[in-house]
């Protein structure tokens, strides 16, 4: 890869666009993607989410082109209006690897569009379209209405109405999730991306890459969670849903207890019985953990089963899968809905029916009914209704189906998250269940802090590289590093990619503390430190002890550099960075 | 932290592979912790702070063949590549950093080296490895790269005999006296078959720590499992033999619950195994001089690139067949299981024995046993009638 690289910066206000040249140094300290978003943002960062100058960037990395494994991502980055914070997703399907081809590699949208429109890319240029028809369609529709334009990312009815977790969905089904950025172009007025091309990357140093490539599939075959018999290949993410019921953290009712005893009905091998589960996956990947039915569409992931299944205590798995089609057609985060739903339900003493689901989402994603108020999200919905304690959020977004009870790295990493409540920025479920590449001791605050704050780092770079996490469940930052050095024929090594995904991570943290975060907000719900999990089985889930937690938190500040508080010593921090 | 380290510096000293109080390990959390040896410990403190890293173990082998392999390579070498499955498929490659390199800074060479590699092999100081995401990954990692080194220098001894002024006499020094004989006497196997699962579970725990304590394998190369009806216990990927308690998995043969996902990497050639041949029990570790015997092929002209993956021939090594195969989905599940029923064994190209006990665990023990020592009679045989053929 050259580092003269091209970005597409459209003013929707105007409907100017323009091609440019993306500094050669941000390619150098940043990689791409998240990386590179995360710097675009610079200057901007404490605008409001809905400013309609906050910019959001779509940003593909330097594998992304290349047969590199997992590579075809890109990371979407801007401010999230459901947490507030700096906010990045990866997605994976072929809207990456498309805008490669266009010869881009990264867009940047700002303003704000007077009528919906379209953004459509080609490698022979872009023009915006007229989307007036298109809106209020669901995702199905627009991608359909759009397939002959290439790849697309479109926003649902949900992204429309503001809903603080839309999502933006990748035709292919797979979603840029979680914080709310389909609210962000729905500000925007932007209904959808196309993108095409037929431009071809660069490998430097073929030979040199071939060989990483050759070890990283080696190692993926040796990785049971990868390519085993019972791993994330042949079941995808689903896989989990017994291992999670066994290890007794499957976040039920609520997180009021840890085991659900109807969770076999929506485990892998439940869902390869009942849907058939055809593998796919993203672009080029090996692995292909995503799965669809026979009649195509795409099954749930673990976090989504679980969160409407054991959390919302619905055992019947064609409700579960009803509602995560809800959700992928209406572009919404199935964790974030699933999740306030359930505080909604213990806040009112009864969880959703299966069939409940279904019309609570058409009226989350339209805010009609009670849908107005669950379309802010659990911490805004349980504040309104004066039960604060009920969300299950880290700085407003809705946790995953890890319960931290069960793995305190994963405690730990919740609360550093630069993007709130989420599980794979540090993904320590690597280690702590998945026993990959080693195991550590989940009960144990032990060495955490160093751990989480290495995994954030390397994370980072990973996330900016873009390849896949699940890729690290198999290889390791050596093999990509090897990897880059192929595409790019310059030397990488696996430090100086962490060293990279600390200035990433700093980077971060200071636009959070910008815009007002502080330590009190690294926390978990109060539910953590005071009620015991489900124990039994012998494996005792005990409340998380508060002092150790904080102590390993001020351990964690002081490794990153941080004041005892998680404040910068530092103001000029990010001055000095490129 | 701290028993920790000391207990990951005690493993070293059990598993004979690093020279009596020749170990200096450092952790690091938001302070830096370390332990044994002064001027290693120092050492594998500098180390770390120039990484991101939990921990680093810096040793002296308790055998100089890392350092004669670094000596004997060539001047412009900056690695040594082994051959053997763990180096092909985790190490890659060890990095060798000579005295002119370490006669600067050695900390800042050492530690550029160990920024991109798992371990190195530094002249006259010994192993220095690293733990990117826990402590006891440093100390997988020194192992592996003494395993490695190990099976790499007794294929080059055999190939190109002894070069170095002192070689031969260390050599003679550890085969008669650092080897021990390898047996299975005077240790106690329930006899199978089991249907108490308790039952099979302590035996698991067991059978693991004999195959550490007799030598058979390094702690954290290997793996154990025991059918019970339906039901595989397996040790999970990742554990190590000798500390098995709570890492057993049950997995059902029909793979009706993904629990297993956590399970050994090579769960599929034990499950086929099952199938294959009605036994009980089934064995898996690395030990070195079978490893190291199973890459003598003396196939003339053979068109296959890939031995370690590709070569579809059963060799026989006495009466123990050695077939091809990579770890977990890479084929070793394929072409195991067909050809272990008939002696109860069975060698990997470059990684490992399987051996299998009918009723339980003794047999399979028994058996790995054997076929190391096999393997090391007809190594030292090779290895003396290359020195005859020499001196005449
Ligand atoms: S592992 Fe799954 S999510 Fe990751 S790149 Fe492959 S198909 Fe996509
Ligand atoms: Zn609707
Ligand atoms: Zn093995």
């Amino acid at each position: 890869m050259s580092l003269r690289q091209h970005i597409l910066v459209v003013d929707l206000s105007s409907g100017r666009m323009r091609r440019e040249e993306i500094p050669p140094e941000f390619l150098r300290a940043y990689l791409g993607g998240r990386g590179l978003g995360v710097r675009l943002l610079r200057g901007r960062h404490t605008l409001s989410p809905f400013d309609p100058a906050m910019p959001v960037v779509f940003a593909v990395g330097p594998l992304c082109g290349t047969p590199a494994p997992t590579s075809a991502r890109l990371s979407v980055v801007s401010r999230s209006p459901l947490t507030g914070t700096v906010y990045d997703c990866s997605a994976g399907g072929r809207f990456a690897w498309r805008l490669r081809a266009a010869g881009l590699f990264a867009i940047l949208i700002e303003g704000k569009s007077p009528r919906p429109v379209v953004l459509a890319v080609t490698s022979c240029g872009e023009e915006l379209l007229p989307a007036d028809d298109l809106w209020g369609k669901g995702i199905g529709d627009t991608v359909g209405a759009l397939s002959d334009r290439g790849s697309v990312a479109a926003i649902g009815p949900a992204g429309e109405n503001g809903v603080l977790f839309s999502c933006i969905m990748m035709g292919e089904g797979n979603a840029v999730g979680r914080g709310g950025l389909g609210a962000v172009l729905g500000r925007k007025n932007l209904k959808a991306v196309t993108v095409d091309g037929d431009r071809s990357v660069a490998v430097a140093d073929r030979e040199r890459f071939d060989r990483a490539r050759a070890d990283v599939l080696r190692l993926f075959r040796a990785s049971p969670v990868i390519f085993g018999e019972l791993g994330i290949s042949e079941y995808g993410t689903p896989a989990l849903v017994d291992l999670m019921r066994q290890r007794r953290m499957a976040p039920t009712e609520n997180f009021r207890r840890t085991v659900f005893d109807g969770s076999s009905a929506y485990s892998g091998p439940a869902i390869r019985a009942a849907y058939g589960a055809k593998k796919e996956g993203c672009f080029g990947c090996p692995i292909r953990c995503k799965k669809r039915a026979s009649d195509g569409r795409a099954l749930p992931e673990y976090e989504t089963v679980s969160h409407f299944g054991a959390l919302n205590a619905i055992a019947d798995l064609h409700a579960i899968v009803r509602g995560n089609d809800a959700c992928n057609d209406l572009g919404m985060d199935t964790i974030s809905a699933a999740a306030t739903l359930s505080a909604w339900g213990e806040a009112r003493g009864r969880f959703p029916s299966p069939e409940e689901i279904g019309p609570l989402l058409h009226d989350i994603a339209h805010r009609r009914g009670e849908g107005v108020l669950l379309a802010e999200g659990s911490r805004r919905m349980a504040k309104a209704l004066g039960k604060p304690g009920v969300s299950m959020s880290v700085k407003s977004l809705e946790l995953p189906a890890y319960d931290p009870r069960g793995a305190y790295g994963m405690a730990l990493a919740y609360v550093t998250s630069n993007r709130g409540g989420c599980h794979l920025r540090a993904y320590p479920i690597s280690h702590e269940i998945l026993r990959k590449p080693v195991a550590s001791d989940r009960f144990s605050f032990s060495g955490k802090a160093r751990m989480i704050k290495i995994a954030e780092d390397m994370n980072a770079a990973v996330d900016s590289l873009v390849a896949c996490k699940f890729a690290f469940f198999g290889a390791s930052l050596e093999e990509y590093a090897e990897l880059l050095s192929g595409v790019t024929g310059e030397h990488h090594t696996p430090q100086g990619l962490k060293e990279i995904g600390e200035r990433i991570y700093l980077t971060e943290r200071f636009y959070n503390a910008e815009n007002g975060f502080t330590r009190s907000d690294d926390d978990l719900p109060v539910r953590f430190f005071t009620e015991a999990g489900s124990s039994g089985e012998g494996i005792d889930v005990p409340p998380i002890d508060r002092a150790r937690f904080e102590e390993e938190l001020t351990k964690y500040y002081r490794i990153r550099g941080l004041r005892d508080d998680g404040s910068f010593a530092d103001d000029g921090f990010l001055e000095r960075q490129p | 932290m701290r028993s920790l380290i000391r207990k990951y510096a005690e493993k070293l000293h059990r598993d004979r592979s690093i020279a009596q109080g020749r170990v200096g390990i450092a952790a690091k959390d938001d302070v830096m912790l370390t332990d044994g040896a002064p001027d290693l410990s120092r050492l594998a403190a500098d180390v770390l702070s120039r990484l991101s890293c939990l921990g680093v173990v810096a040793a002296s082998p308790s055998l100089p063949f890392a350092e004669f392999l670094l000596r004997r390579a060539n001047a412009d070498a900056k690695a040594i590549v082994p051959l053997d499955t763990e180096t092909r498929t985790f190490l890659h490659d060890i990095p060798i950093v000579r005295r002119e390199e370490l006669a600067g800074d050695p900390v800042r060479a050492i530690a550029a080296h160990l920024s991109n590699r798992k371990g190195v092999i530094a002249e006259g100081v010994g192993i220095v490895a690293s733990g990117p995401v826990t402590l006891e990954q440093a100390y997988i990692h020194y192992s592996s790269v003494f395993h490695a080194a190990f099976v790499k220098y007794l294929l080059d001894a055999l190939q190109a005999g002894f070069v170095l002024p002192g070689e031969a006499e260390a050599f003679r020094g550890f085969r008669e006296t650092f080897l021990r004989p390898l047996t299975a006497e005077g240790l106690s196997f329930r006899p199978g078959p089991f249907d108490d699962p308790e039952e099979v579970l302590s035996e698991i725990r067991a059978v693991g720590r004999y195959t550490v304590e007799r030598g058979l394998v390094d702690s954290f190369f290997g793996n154990i499992s025991c059918r019970v009806g339906e039901t595989i216990f397996i040790s999970q990927t990742a554990a190590s033999l000798d500390e098995l308690a709570g890492c057993i998995d049950p997995v059902p043969m029909d793979n009706r619950s993904t629990t297993g996902i956590t399970a050994s990497s090579e769960l599929l050639a034990h499950r086929r195994i099952y199938e294959a041949t009605g036994a009980r029990a089934i064995l898996h570790g690395h030990p070195k001089f079978a490893v190291a015997m199973s890459m003598l092929c003396e196939e003339k002209d053979c068109p296959v690139k890939d031995c370690w993956k590709d070569c579809p021939n059963v060799r026989m090594l006495g009466n123990t067949p050695v077939v091809a195969g990579e770890i977990g989905a890479g084929g070793l599940a394929v072409r195991v299981p067909p050809v272990i029923g008939a002696s109860g064994k069975a060698i990997v190209y470059g990684h490992g024995v399987f051996s299998i006990g009918r009723d339980g665990f003794e047999e399979a023990f028994r058996s790995m046993v054997d076929v190391e020592n096999r393997c090391r009679d007809e190594y030292f045989r090779r290895l003396d009638a290359r020195g005859q053929s020499k001196s005449e």
